[in-house]
């Protein structure tokens, strides 16, 4: 059923906008509707893994949304398109894109490439080589009607949520994703380039860390991405302060030889580990050292049998990496400080108004206490003379997705800035590049 | 005539049977190469000895390996083929893309050669659209002050607000001086037209003058109170130190 002020023909080029954000773990994606009276939500939005999983126990491959049917995520192997955030491996993001989006494959959202344009977000700093492949993959695969990539988080300045006229004038994002944390200091919806600042630390290196932690402390789980990243996400916490850390760390200690400590259980917990035969799924539950115990000897052959997986420092020194890198040696600073060092190259007025608006977005931020412990140590490295607003997106997973839905959805903006299929067949990959990148 | 020398025999040099052993102060280029010294207490590294935090090499080694497989996205070793047969490719070029089996790596590591090369004209861009932007700026003739800068959020149109002079006031409240400078229009269009850092500049450097790092222990993750005597890993205490040894030490590494 077309939408509400819907009418065919008013403009040239098609009024459909496939706007996606394609992320290194998730794709949001979502049909918009270019039209005064369009008011794109959350709903639109639809969320699918950016990914193609084996699994050697069923001997199937699914992918992307495929996933949703899996049963059985044991030993799941993932092969991801997308490394450090930009699109590598065209065979399998072509392979994703057709499942997910044009009308062979099976799921949700259905469209034609030849009636759509296509808003494409990218992380900053993007190779030219890879952003060149990009452009023609989508004129000369997919074959879209017309076309625009820019960096994701500009378009949040475009996002409804403030009272603020749009775009945003001043606009601070820290984004911290999957694949990496960046700092995007943006001008009425420009990126300003020489500012930008980034973290290895995302959610796959924490995933990964805490993969390595239980594989060395307690059983092999280096195959068990998707579990530990399941573990990880109902978990960890970020602990308010380095000195509560090392409050929390002298409570999980087991002690030594001769001394030993009793864990503390409001911070300890046990995760009952999936058997994916009852259960897909597992769950936390405190620490109790007598089942602790039975876990390592012999378990009743009738009746439920369980294996445990005890997370005490895990929990809160992992997702500490993204406040501290040099914990496992990375020789960069933590959130606040890569803020700062964003900021420095920038105007003192510029610096005023970036920080009295910073918005976070990105699954990270989702952790429990990330806010607060971001905005304590924020708070003292600002001078105190700043007025300092910090907030979170309301879903910072969205968020993205949502400005550069309302982005696409005014006529008059996203006519500035398409380039339609005739448009790059005339003056090719080389010049497109050019004219994304601000240069003509 | 062979030269004869008579050889300090002084209180440095011990006495044997029919030879002696002579303090040997002279340099000898030849002798340099292989130090005769003690290496392992004190290394031939130009800043001296190495402190306590100081990392060896292959303790370097092992860190960046470390996070390099920490910050994998996929593991060459699998390799998962795509049951889908969608479109086939329908240009030359397409087909060549499709077929890259490169890591991100070669194409981080291609872009800055191809830089160190060719250097681009970093050409000033998008002059005119810096200058719209400004002319729309609140910034650049009227900044905020602190106090302004938080009731915006609540202002739906803040262009619309400009505030008058007002000789009354006091002094003391006047803001005037906690102002920042209005925006220099040249500064601003230089840093809206920059053309996007590299990757590898992109990133956060650690800055001097932070807090010293922290060492945990290798085992079990709690503060790192001792080193390993064989590898300069850190461990809690003895029972770490046993597992520490029969799993991660890095002497025969």
């Amino acid at each position: 059923m077309p939408p509400k002020g819907w009418r065919k023909g008013q403009t040239a080029g098609p009024r459909q906008t496939l706007v996606l954000d394609n992320g290194a773990y998730t794709i949001k994606a979502g049909l918009v509707t270019t039209g005064p009276s369009s008011k794109p939500t959350y709903d639109d939005c639809h969320i699918s893994p950016n990914c193609i999983a084996r699994s050697t126990r069923d001997k199937r491959t699914y992918i992307s949304s495929d996933l949703d049917e899996c049963r059985d995520f044991g030993e799941l192997a993932f092969r991801r398109p997308v490394e450090k955030g930009f699109i590598v491996n065209w065979e399998s993001e072509k392979a994703i894109w057709e499942h997910e989006f044009m009308n062979e494959g099976k799921g949700g959202l259905r469209c034609d490439p030849k009636e759509t344009n296509l808003l494409l977000t990218e992380k900053p700093n993007c190779p030219k080589e890879l952003q060149k492949n990009c452009d023609e993959i989508v004129f000369e695969q997919f074959e879209f009607a017309s076309y625009y990539r820019s960096v994701g988080a500009t378009f949040n300045a475009w996002h409804p949520s403030s009272l603020l006229s749009l775009p945003q004038e001043c606009l601070l994002i820290i984004d911290t994703s999957y694949s990496d944390t960046t700092i995007l200091p943006i001008y009425f919806g420009q990126l300003l380039q020489t500012a930008v600042r980034r973290l290895t630390v995302g959610g796959k290196l924490l995933t990964n860390y805490l993969k390595e932690l239980s594989s060395l402390r307690h059983y092999n789980m280096m195959e068990e991405t998707y579990l530990l990243n399941e573990i990880k996400e109902a978990v960890s916490f970020v602990a308010p302060s380095s000195e509560q850390f090392a409050k929390d760390l002298e409570r999980t200690w087991k002690g030594r030889v001769g001394d030993k400590r009793t864990l503390d259980p409001s911070i300890v917990v046990d995760y009952v580990l999936p058997d994916y035969e009852q259960s897909i799924h597992g769950y936390a539950r405190p620490h109790d050292p007598e089942k602790y115990r039975m876990r390592r000897g012999l378990q009743p052959q009738q009746g439920p049998r369980e294996d445990l997986l005890p997370l005490g420092n895990e929990r809160f020194a992992v997702p500490e990496l993204l406040f501290s890198p040099t914990d496992i040696g990375l020789q960069e600073a933590g959130i606040p400080e890569a803020v700062m060092q964003s900021l420095s190259v920038l105007p003192e007025t510029l610096r005023v108004g970036l920080l009295s608006n910073i918005v976070v977005v990105g699954g990270n931020s989702l952790i429990e206490g990330f806010m607060e412990r971001l905005e304590s140590e924020l708070r003292v490295l600002v001078p105190a003379e700043y007025a300092m607003s910090l907030r979170r997106g309301e879903d910072p997973i969205k968020h993205t997705w949502l400005g550069a839905a309302r982005f696409a959805s005014q006529p008059e903006l996203l006519k500035q800035v398409l380039v339609s299929k005739a448009e790059y067949d005339e003056n090719g990959s080389g010049w497109l590049g050019r004219k994304f990148a601000g240069e003509i | 005539m062979p030269l004869v020398e008579v050889i300090p025999n002084n209180a440095t040099s011990t006495v044997a049977p029919r030879w002696t052993y002579v303090v040997d102060t002279g340099y000898d280029p030849s002798k340099v190469a292989f130090n005769p010294k003690d290496r392992k207490r004190v290394p031939a590294r130009p800043g001296g000895p190495r402190g306590d935090t100081e990392l060896s090499a292959r303790q370097q080694t092992a860190i960046a390996r470390r996070i390099a497989e920490l910050s994998r996205d996929n593991d060459p070793k699998q390799v998962i083929a795509i049951p889908w047969k969608g479109a086939a490719a329908k240009t030359q070029n397409t087909r060549r893309i499709l077929q890259y089996q490169r890591q991100i790596k070669h194409w981080l590591d291609d872009e800055e050669a191809l830089l160190q090369q060719a250097p681009p004209p970093r050409a000033p861009a998008a002059t005119g659209r810096a200058a719209a932007l400004r002319r729309r700026s609140t910034l650049a003739s009227i900044p905020p002050t602190p106090a302004e800068a938080t009731t915006a959020e609540a202002t739906p149109a803040p262009t619309a607000y400009a505030p008058q002079p007002n000789p009354e006031l006091d002094s003391i409240l006047s803001v005037e001086k906690s102002r920042p400078a209005p925006l220099n229009p040249a500064e601003l269009e230089a840093l809206l037209s920059a053309p996007p850092l590299l990757y590898g500049e992109s990133h956060a450097t650690l800055g001097a003058g932070g807090p010293p790092q922290r060492r945990f222990c290798d085992n079990c993750g709690y503060w790192g109170k001792i080193k390993c005597l064989k590898c300069g890993a850190r461990i809690c205490g003895l029972e770490c130190k046993d597992a520490h040894e029969a799993t991660r030490c890095l002497k025969w590494a």
